[in-house]
């Protein structure tokens, strides 16, 4: 019958010296030489501490409700039409304003409880002899999101558009970017920039003139932009027929980036720094045998009970 | 003879590691001594660093001959505390000084992996030499 080993285990062996020993000397030094290097070279290969970070998240995105609309005729006078949502806005531009009919519809496909989609039209009612020659439009949405610091802004999308032929119909599709010029924070709720856009309750004329809503809005360090290039009018208009605007705007999936916190940023520094401490921890485990065992410094090896059992039988 | 076989080949490689990159260093200290100067320089500031490069490595050759002196004549071939010192500190330079070459490190480095590591083994070397033909005293 072939015999297997079955089952093995070492025997420790302890060596003992004094504290002012050479050995001792040796074993302060070697520690130091095993624990110390790893982290200079997890350090000096850079990406040590974790400084910036990113996440993938989908806003929840809502349409305010809120329009403001600039159509620029083509005579050379300079005349316009405008209309918005704000009464006191209205009330300012006087005869300029032509009230138009807006429709928005909001739509989830994926039915996940977020918006995905703005489907926006605005029909422009125009006198035969008015033609459109270029478009600016505002409109706001309330911005959330709630993986890491609960952060609501209300944003907006600024199209501005001009074609040198009168335009029948201006079509804008486009997604809802996230623009970041700062990082966010991973805790904690951020309400910064939860200040409407356009103030609706303010009567001072400077509140709605678009040059100081766009210079108060850019200043901010995370904002919303609409990216479409190219939007597309359509020209030909019937006599009677409104001008069409028709916004399609996409919610899309954004990549978000944050100031990690302190524990994760302690768990990958921790992750590098064992992985090198392993290898080093072996290397040093092998010359302390090797120098202990040959007696490279002197020290009293101690045999372990079985051993000195057997010592004592022979 | 000394109990350890193996630390006397160990010793021997590591000294000659060290000597060797040292002899590298001289051929490719241009990079360095361009790392420690700033974007624009003058050849005079070149000229200057670059001596002083040559000065510490030339240095270096001669505390090698002190110690390959020792070790090649016995005087501390067989002596377990110096061979684990010198070992040790040889790798450390050796270490240290292939990261000075491929890294590009600063001239100024270059002193302290000299001090820790040719100065010291350099200074025990002497000692045991002092110990062995003043004081009479055997070395193992």
């Amino acid at each position: 019958m072939a015999l297997y080993q079955l089952f093995s285990h070492p025997a420790e062996r302890s060596y003992r010296a004094g504290l002012c020993s050479k050995a001792a000397l040796f074993l302060v030094l070697v520690t130091a030489l095993t624990y110390i290097p790893p982290l200079l070279v997890a350090f000096r290969s850079h990406g040590f501490w974790l400084k910036r970070s990113t996440y993938e998240e989908q806003p929840t995105v809502r349409f305010q409700h809120e329009v403001l609309l600039v159509a620029f005729l083509s005579s050379l006078s300079g005349e316009y039409l405008t209309w918005s949502t704000f009464p006191t806005f209205n009330q300012l531009h006087g005869d300029n304003v032509r009230v138009s009919m807006m429709m928005a519809r909001e739509e989830d496909k994926n039915q996940d409880g977020k918006m995905d989609m703005l489907h926006f039209r605005l029909e422009l009612p125009l006198k035969p002899t008015e033609h459109v020659l270029g478009v600016q439009l505002i409109l706001t949405f309330s911005y959330q999101l709630t993986r890491m610091s609960r952060f609501v802004m209300q944003s907006m999308a600024f199209v501005q558009s001009s074609f040198p032929v009168p335009g029948a119909q201006l079509h804008v599709n486009g997604d809802l970017k996230l623009q970041q010029k700062q990082p966010l924070k991973y805790r904690g709720v951020d309400t910064r920039y939860n200040v409407s856009v356009i103030n609706g309750t303010s009567i001072f004329a400077s509140d709605y003139n678009l040059k100081s809503i766009a210079a108060a809005y850019y200043e901010r360090n995370v904002t919303t932009i609409l990216t479409d290039s190219n939007p597309i009018w359509l020209v030909g208009r019937a006599a009677e027929a409104p001008f069409i605007i028709n916004v399609i705007i996409r919610y899309p999936m954004e990549i978000i980036s944050y100031y990690p916190g302190f524990w994760e940023t302690i768990k990958f520094a921790w992750i590098q720094y064992v992985s090198i401490l392993l290898i080093f921890v072996w290397i040093f485990e092998r010359i302390k045998i090797f120098v202990f065992q040959n007696q490279v410094v002197t020290t009293v090896p101690i045999m372990t009970q079985e051993e000195n059992y057997k010592e004592h039988l022979s | 003879m000394g109990q350890v076989s193996g630390l006397v080949p160990s010793r021997f490689l590591t000294l000659l590691a060290h000597l060797v990159i040292v002899i590298t260093i001289f051929w490719t200290r241009d990079d360095n001594i361009r790392a420690s100067l700033p974007p624009s320089f003058t050849s005079d500031q070149y000229k200057k660093e670059d001596s002083e490069l040559v000065t510490a490595l030339s240095i270096t050759l001669g505390l090698f001959l002190i110690e390959l002196a020792g070790f090649f004549s016995g005087v501390s071939m067989f002596n377990n505390t110096q061979s684990l010192f010198s070992i040790a500190l040889h790798c450390c330079a050796a270490v240290s000084l292939a990261f000075f070459v491929f890294e590009s490190w600063e001239c100024s480095t270059y002193w302290y992996i000299f001090t820790f590591c040719s100065v010291l083994p350099a200074f025990t070397e002497v000692i045991m030499f002092i110990t062995v033909f003043v004081l009479k005293k055997k070395s193992f």
